[in-house]
């Protein structure tokens, strides 16, 4: 009436493979995966403090926007040394921000600069910090490419067309009473551009829990609200959102006179479609190109950071070797418009030169808020 | 059902009643719902063919190109190239290892008070009643349960988000289909059985230990491979409680730190591949979903296997 | 003393230890249930409560939709959200899962339903993230997009709809089947000696006799649709907010959806507002849904078992 015994041996010799199975490292995982960028990573051994030697555990936490670039930095770096662990997560930047002051990770990411609460609640347990900036996030408004009666937009014109007084507004000409009332207040943040076209207004953009959208609230829409006093101003919630990107240029582009906004990089692939607008924050209308972006002269553009962690500094060895990389073969190679690449802006030479010093330096604070 | 025709009555009355007799053969209607049923059976099961020929034809470039490299590769959603599933194996087996050491005993403990030590008591029912809407209870409710109690309360035992806290969430989420299944093979094993040993004087316990419990242990046995392989299907739950779905390398660190350090799961990388809007990810979701379904439909197989092998009329 | 005394004592011990370690067990899985109660209703509670110190107070509950970043929290955005996909999922799973219980009970020979039985058993052991992957990848562009011109191209409440709906039928056709065979064989011969056809016998007297575990098994499987989160988070385009809206071809926002959005990764806009905590009160509601559903599905397996 018994199991055989054998049952039960063959039950416990499976337990032990899957104990076996998990404490087998990622030696097999880390050396077959990416065979390329693990080279291009290795070939990079020059200028940063890579050998093949380096250990421990590393956890990356924050911006969803940043977090390509993380991951493709850390699996590069996994890749070069196969001994380290590495986590990268991207709930979003305030809940990274939670994670890094409580000592949970060693860097943030981030698509804003650091908050004064979130410095004070850092400053509370002792967590000091080296920002840096890594990339520079290029928004583009967009429309149809059949859209020939649009051209520039102001801020204060996508305020009126896509801020909260235009809950309902579904025709473009039906926007311009507002502009005008913005435009009376709101002075510094471009020309209005009425007459808007008498045509309908269909709206396809990220969803709130992107950081495309957070950027551009930020950016444009709490812009305006502010010299307005609006307070918390928002973007309407009647538009069709999406979490895909490719959904949203499919949006934009299946009505010739629709309105809407995605990451650069997913306009430079689609021009046949779509049709990015020109934008004038204030000085001038200026078209979204890498060069305007990375330069800061195209207005809907955010810069992208990592904050590390120098009580983790101290205390994990990995650390500096990361963060070497990081800034060398990290967002000198890995960031671009290229196949393979992270598609944001890459820094400007200055600007890397720039960031370099104040890791080397280890210059801590926030140099932003 | 139908009765053989009695062809050797002769006549037209005989030709009428046969036709009565064996109804079924002219009756139409009924035919036509039977075949209704058919197609509805089909309908599920031509649901089941499509999505694995399309799992398997949408990945099998793949499995062509880098079947090996996939494998072995690490959690990475940024990347299709370089997206793999071995963490995502590597952690589902380890949230199975908690499960089985923790629901198992639990539920098999509670089974056996239920069925063997009190089974006609108000606590026994209201624990039944319990058993039964914890079964019930959504996934994801099991997910907050986790996330308040084993990340956030008792973060200090089990780490905060680790395999640990994942698999205990999960074996709180099996528990109830372990007691039940379990007391179903009690409930099974024949009265005389254990009359049988009481009557040469052996105590409960020993009853239980010799007797019961070896007799249901075919039973026991189905029932738990099949909660883990539930167990192994689920995501809501562990990312509540912080599966990772970004990259995930595991570098040279022993069980134990991985035990307690980050994880994520089969399902988990699904959805983290899933949600890519990049096109490159489909192939790389659909490959995972092979990887997990086959994993999920081997554990099925083997319950399967167990219960016929093992099945016993008494 | 005697030695056979002493063992006997120890022998005792250990059954009494035996007895009290198992009574622990059982008592556990009533601590899971207080835990669960617990935590939803304390921090769901105070979600409710923080947010009656809001300026709009407990308001929000109602709005124009689902943007708990902005601290809008229409729950009917939700529940009807929730509703379009449980009822689109009955409709899948209700005439395939009913059909299939009724085959394999009343006209499939043991052979064949020895082979059938298994692939129900593995459809029913699908996870659902594949499901989820199969909403987008097949059922959305192939099915809902081809028989409705006008629906959204990647993500729509039908496509989760019909997902979640093919997890259903097992659930259904499994506790439906039992119902159906729990009937005595003796009123099916009654019934066929009374000269009965035999659609007559299984729609006249099978189903009607059948019919609280009948109704138990689609209680049930509604109550694990309204559950279903995994095939709505990836396929009904679950996206941070949404608008009440009542088509099942656009993208929305159900419970399970609005949690999965909030649980894994919950940035918040606005600053500092409630967004995570609705995820408790929205758990809480899902919980009392489902609960009050097995409830009632319980209630009629009972009653069924106790009419045979």
């Amino acid at each position: 009436m018994n199991l055989p015994k054998r049952h039960i041996i063959v039950g416990a010799i499976a337990l032990t493979l899957i104990a076996a199975a998990c404490s087998s490292d990622d030696d097999t995982g880390s050396t077959d995966t990416t065979a390329a960028e693990g080279d291009a990573a290795e070939s990079d051994n020059t200028d940063t403090a890579t050998g093949s030697n380096v250990s421990g555990s590393l956890f990356v936490s924050g911006s969803s926007t940043v977090e390509p670039i993380s991951i493709a930095v850390g699996n590069a770096f996994a890749d070069a040394n196969p001994d380290v662990a590495i986590t990268v997560q991207g709930p979003g930047t305030g809940d990274g921000f939670a994670q890094f002051c409580a000592g949970e990770t060693d860097i943030s990411d981030a698509s804003r600069p650091i908050k004064p609460a979130e410095v004070e609640t850092c400053a509370e347990n002792g967590i000091d910090f080296v920002e840096l900036k890594v990339a520079v996030d290029g928004l583009s408004v967009i429309t149809s490419a059949e859209n020939d009666s649009v051209e520039c937009l102001s801020f204060v014109d996508l305020y009126a067309l896509l801020g909260p007084d235009a809950l309902g507004v579904n025709n473009w000409s039906d926007a311009t009473e507002v502009a005008a009332a913005v435009a009376d207040t709101v002075t510094d943040l471009g020309a209005v551009h009425t007459p808007y076209p008498d045509a309908d207004l269909a709206v396809t953009a990220p969803g709130e829990e992107s950081g495309t959208f957070d950027s551009f609230v930020e950016i444009v829409i709490e812009e305006v609200g502010d010299e307005l006093g609006v307070e918390d101003a928002n973007v309407r919630p009647d538009y069709t959102a999406s979490p895909n990107d490719n959904v949203i240029i499919e949006g934009v582009s299946a009505n010739p006179t629709s309105l809407g906004w995605v990451g650069y990089a997913f306009v430079e692939e689609n021009l046949d479609v779509v049709k990015p607008l020109q934008i004038d924050g204030g000085e001038g209308c200026v078209a979204p190109t890498p060069e305007t972006i990375a330069t800061g002269e195209f207005p809907i553009a955010r810069d992208l950071y990592i904050y590390v962690s120098m009580p983790a500094l101290d205390a994990n060895e990995a650390l500096a070797p990361f963060v070497d990389y990081y800034l060398g073969t990290g967002i000198g190679e890995l960031v671009g418009p290229g196949d393979g690449q992270v598609p944001y802006v890459p820094l400007s030479t200055e600007d890397m030169a720039e960031v370099v010093a104040v890791w080397e330096a280890r210059e801590t604070g926030t140099r932003e808020g | 059902m139908a009765l053989s025709s009695p062809a050797s009555i002769g006549g037209g009355t005989s030709r009428a009643m046969t036709a009565g007799l064996t109804g079924k053969s002219f009756d139409v209607k009924s035919k036509m719902v039977e075949a209704a049923l058919v197609l509805t059976l089909a309908a599920s099961m031509l649901i089941l063919l499509v999505l694995i020929v399309d799992l398997l034809a949408t990945s099998w470039p793949l499995w062509t190109d880098r079947p090996g490299d996939f494998l072995t590769g690490s959690l990475n959603s940024a990347n299709a190239q370089s997206a793999g599933v071995w963490q995502g194996i590597k952690g589902t087996l380890m949230l199975c290892l908690v499960v089985m050491v923790v629901a198992f005993p639990l539920g098999v403990a509670c089974a056996v008070y239920l069925e063997e030590y009190s089974s006609g008591s108000r606590f026994a029912k209201w624990t039944r009643i319990n058993v039964r809407n914890l079964a019930g209870v959504p996934s994801i409710v099991y997910g907050l349960l986790g996330l308040a109690i084993f990340v956030n309360a008792i973060g200090g035992f089990t780490g905060g988000r680790t395999v640990f806290a994942g698999g205990l969430t999960l074996a709180a989420l099996v528990l109830p289909i372990v007691v039940i299944t379990t007391s179903e093979a009690l409930r099974a094993v024949p009265r005389p059985i254990r009359e049988g040993a009481f009557g040469v004087g052996a105590t409960q316990w020993e009853v239980v230990k010799d007797h019961v419990l070896p007799a249901a242990a075919p039973g026991i046995l189905t029932g738990t491979v099949l909660s883990l392989a539930r167990a192994a299907g689920e995501a809501a739950p562990i990312l509540l409680v912080g599966a990772a779905t970004g990259l995930l390398r595991t570098g040279n660190q022993s069980f134990v730190e991985q035990l307690t350090g980050p994880f994520t799961a089969m399902p988990v990388v699904i959805f983290s591949y899933a949600r890519q809007p990049d096109d490159a990810f489909r192939e790389a979701t659909a490959a995972a979903s092979v990887v997990l379904l086959a994993l999920v439909l081997l554990m099925n197989a083997l319950a399967i296997w167990l219960r016929n092998r093992y099945d016993r009329k008494w | 003393m005697h030695p056979m005394i002493r063992t006997s004592r120890r022998r005792r011990r250990s059954d009494g230890a035996a007895r009290r370690v198992f009574q622990l067990a059982a008592l556990f899985t009533f601590v899971i249930t207080v835990l669960i109660i617990g935590t939803l209703a304390v921090d769901a509670w105070g979600f409710l409560s923080k947010l009656a110190d809001t300026p709009d107070g407990l308001g929000s509950l109602t709005a124009i939709g689902w943007f708990p970043r902005r601290g809008l929290y229409d729950i009917g955005t939700l529940v009807v959200g929730t509703l379009i996909v449980t009822g689109i999922a009955m409709l899948v799973a209700v005439p395939l899962g009913l059909g299939a219980a009724i085959f394999l009970s009343e006209y499939a020979r043991p052979r064949l339903r020895r082979y059938v039985k298994p692939l129900l058993e593995i459809l029913a052991g699908i996870p659902s993230v594949v499901l989820g992957y199969f909403a987008i990848a097949v059922i959305n562009p192939d099915i809902v997009v081809n028989l409705f011109s006008n629906a959204s191209k990647a993500f729509t409440l039908m496509a989760a709809g019909i997902g979640v709906g093919i997890l259903t039928i097992p659930i259904i056709a499994s506790v439906a089947e039992d119902a159906l065979r729990a009937v005595p064989h003796a009123l099916r011969e009654a019934s066929s000696g009374l000269g009965a056809k035999r659609s007559q016998t299984t729609f006249r007297v099978i189903i009607p006799g059948a019919i609280s575990g009948i109704v138990a098994a689609l209680i049930l499987g509604m109550s694990r649709a309204i559950g279903e989160t995994m095939v709505v988070a990836i396929a009904a385009g679950a996206v941070g907010g949404g608008l009440f809206q009542l088509t099942p071809l656009q993208p929305g926002q159900t419970m399970t959806g609005a949690m999965a959005a909030l649980g894994f990764g919950s940035d918040q806009v606005a600053g500092d507002n409630l967004a995570f905590e609705s995820l408790y009160f929205v758990g809480l509601l899902l919980f009392v849904m489902t609960f009050l559903l097995n409830y009632l599905s319980d209630r009629l397996v009972t009653r069924f078992r106790e009419v045979y």
